[in-house]
């Protein structure tokens, strides 16, 4: 759903394109390998008046900002009947003790409110709703995050991220977005409870006390996944998978995924299960885990298709056809001619593009790295 | 590695004096200091620029700000002179550069200005009844009429009703063309040609827009805007169009069909062999060597662009030369051709340094 913005891109050039990526290896027009990402600056804690906020900018000059506010909210009681076992939950978790954050701590999706705003583009436009769909389901995925945001059983966090691409779009900016949000859900930090239990909450007023909304010491108890997600753009033409593609690849991609993944810390179990396979390679990778899949439509399709010389009637060659361009859209493929990519994605492809992204060691897993790389300040 | 991740580059100091940047220790002790400061400095630097004095290395100016109030300038380009005053204000953003008595602001980024007998890439925008729209990164798209062009076939005659009916097989939307200004509009508008067998459809190659490039980056009138450059690896013959509206157009070396050449005589029938292909849409078979050079001379020019190098025909045969020897020494051998981030930086102090 939702393409990308209309590339105007001459039949020649998308053929020469289409040709290029689809070498083994394939030759990418600003000659990247095929998982390698535009070279990005990142940087944290540029807005002084937000929880958490990051910038990072491509070298095209394609810049996104993200703030995160919190606030303190009230938490909706559903209504009399489910109040009422809530409250003898209650009486339960405070005989039980604290540190219980099992089945009591639930979180809602309202918790969280995700804009996405792009120069040009109308807040309702379909492409801008359709990328703040993509990056809050991914966030809210797996109900983890939201479970962060809880408070106590009458009040929770609220949480504003302000998605900001802050110069035209270059290229889709999907994962420029998702990679900012990410590093700013990692600055993220909520000032530290003070109050026990069920009271009105009260904090430290202590900034330097407060709290990373994802801690960084990767403690074994928390049974949450310990990073926010990160959704990856990736793309297909003929066997080759490309990640990050610029706006010029997209344009004649055969098939566009954006994949959203998250490390799974709850895999620790899992895994004790799955030695066998994963303790000789290594055992101290983290584990991927997938939370959705988008099939973006790539702009391919609505290119218009080349001309073949035989069929062209420039210089007079069929002067007699009535309509070239009709006649050629039907014929049989030339080489060196351009045909706009037809019908669904194969299963197969389609498998491999998921693949590659959840591999052990692969992208996905070196992205995260470099993320945890990055200051926090 | 797939990903390198770069922390911010330190701002560069008197460049522009940024006062929410109070944060840095070696700025100064507290932030309302450093912002009086600041501007006590660029009032200064401004009056050392108006009475001839030589004080600051650059000043930026923005839009609407007062240059100087002294009658004894002249004011420049990008500059304008309010009425009823004699004070000159910039109507652009930029740094200020005098020349004697004259003062102008050279912007920091532009739009291309045409200018008649530029050779210029442009993309065609919009089909009309007569003409063609053309974005050639100006201010405003400039045209094509159909009695500007060659037809198919070397023919020489008067425009039919016919040709306006196929507009669409000669350009279409989309299509990429190298063309020059023959004719300017008084607002500035351009009207081009392409009657000659250097000009007409692009194909074969690969498109990069460096446009916009203010003073110092970006493609600069020349001498040569058009040439062939031997290629490395086996990469064979490759076509470099710099046009000057800084829309680059890199594409493997056509020959024309020799063999009828040599068949036909006279100079009509090698217009007529050359421009059977003039309209094609269709790519000749490219092999995978030229490609990878195609991407390497793509990857010199986005180089010296980021670098604020200028982009002409020594800078980017040098680049070129300098790129393959890079590519010969790196770990992943000559077919590695990527240049972007650090290769681009080492590529430009490399070129620098000569």
């Amino acid at each position: 759903m939702a393409s990308t913005q209309h590339v105007l891109l001459s039949p020649a050039e998308l053929a020469y394109l289409h040709a290029a990526l689809s070498l083994t290896p394939p030759i990418r027009p600003d000659g990247r390998a095929p998982a390698q990402f535009r070279p990005l600056v990142a940087e944290t804690g540029i807005l002084p008046g937000t929880n958490g906020s990051a910038r990072i900018c491509f070298a095209d000059g394609t810049e996104a900002i993200v703030g995160v506010k919190a606030e303190v909210e009230r938490t909706r009681l559903v209504d009399g009947a489910t109040a009422g076992t809530e409250w003898k939950e209650g009486g339960s978790a405070r005989g039980e003790g604290e540190d219980d954050d099992g089945g009591d701590k639930a979180g809602d999706s309202d918790w969280v409110e995700l804009t996405v705003e792009i120069p040009g583009y109308r807040d309702d436009d379909a492409g801008t709703a359709f990328l703040a769909a993509m990056l809050s389901e991914a966030l809210l995925a797996d109900g983890a995050f939201a479970k962060r945001l809880w408070i106590n059983r009458r009040f929770h966090w609220k949480l504003y991220l302000d998605v900001l691409l802050i110069s035209p779009p270059l290229s889709y900016p999907l994962p420029l977005l998702s990679l900012t949000t990410h590093l700013a859900l990692l600055a993220t930090r909520l000032p530290r409870l003070k109050s026990e239990g069920d009271e009105d909450p009260f904090f430290d007023d202590d900034w330097a006390a407060a709290r990373h909304l994802f801690p960084r010491s990767s403690s074994s108890t928390t049974k949450e996944s310990a990073r926010p997600p990160v959704t990856l753009l990736v793309m297909a033409v003929g066997n080759n998978i490309i990640f990050d593609p610029a706006k010029e690849e997209l344009a004649v991609a055969d098939v566009a995924l954006a994949v959203s993944v998250a490390e799974d810390t709850t895999a620790a179990a899992t895994t004790a299960a799955t030695m066998d396979l994963d303790d000789a390679a290594a055992p101290a990778a983290r584990s991927l885990r997938l939370l959705s899949i988008r099939t973006i439509d790539p702009p391919s399709r609505l290119t218009p298709p080349g001309v073949p010389n035989a069929a062209n009637s420039a210089y007079g060659a069929t002067t007699a056809q009535k309509q070239p361009e009709a006649r050629t859209a039907e014929a049989e493929a030339v080489e060196g001619v351009w045909r706009a990519p037809r019908g669904g994605a194969k299963p197969l492809v389609m498998a491999a593009l998921v693949q590659k992204v959840l591999e052990k060691g692969g992208v996905a897993d070196e992205i995260l790295d470099a993320l945890d790389a990055v200051d926090l300040g | 590695m797939p990903v390198t991740i770069l922390a911010p580059k330190a701002v560069r100091v008197g460049y522009g004096a940024n006062p929410d940047h109070s944060d840095s220790e070696d700025s100064g002790s507290d932030p309302e200091g450093d912002v009086s400061m600041g501007l006590k400095r660029a009032a200064a630097g401004r009056k050392a620029a108006a009475s001839g004095g030589s004080g600051s290395k650059y000043e930026i100016v923005t839009p609407g700000e007062v240059i100087t109030d002294d009658p004894q300038w002249m004011r420049g380009h990008g500059t304008y002179v309010a009425p009823a005053t004699t004070s000159i204000i910039s109507s652009v953003a930029g740094t200020v550069t005098r020349t004697n008595k004259l003062l102008s602001v050279r912007p920091l980024r532009a739009r291309y200005t045409p200018e008649v007998g530029d050779l210029v890439v442009g993309r065609i925008v919009e089909v009309q009844a007569k003409r063609w729209r053309v974005d050639v990164g100006s201010t405003q798209l400039a045209s094509l009429p159909l009695s500007a062009i060659n037809l198919p076939g070397g023919i020489l005659r008067k425009r039919t009703e016919t040709d306006e009916l196929q507009i669409r097989t000669f350009f279409a939307e989309g299509d990429l063309l190298v063309a020059e200004v023959q004719q300017l509009f008084a607002d500035g508008g351009a009207v081009l040609h392409t009657r000659s067998l250097k000009y007409g459809k692009l194909r074969n190659g690969v498109f990069v827009a460096v446009s916009g490039m203010g003073g110092g980056g970006g493609v600069v009138r020349s001498r040569r805007q058009v040439w062939t450059l031997e290629s490395a690896n086996g990469g064979g013959p490759v076509d470099i169009v710099l046009g000057v509206n800084g829309y680059v157009w890199i594409s493997k070396h056509v020959e024309t069909p020799e063999g009828l050449v040599d068949k036909t005589s006279g100079i009509t029938n090698i217009e007529e062999s050359v421009s059977a292909t003039m309209y094609s849409s269709q790519n000749d078979r490219i092999g995978p060597e030229t490609m990878r050079e195609i991407g390497r001379i793509r990857g010199v020019v986005t180089a010296l662009v980021d670098n604020g190098l200028r982009v002409d025909e020594d800078m980017v045969m040098r680049g070129y030369h300098e790129a393959v020897e890079m590519a010969m020494t790196s770990g992943e051998g000559p077919e590695d051709i990527y240049l972007g981030g650090e290769r681009g930086e080492q590529l430009a102090a490399a070129l620098t340094a000569v």
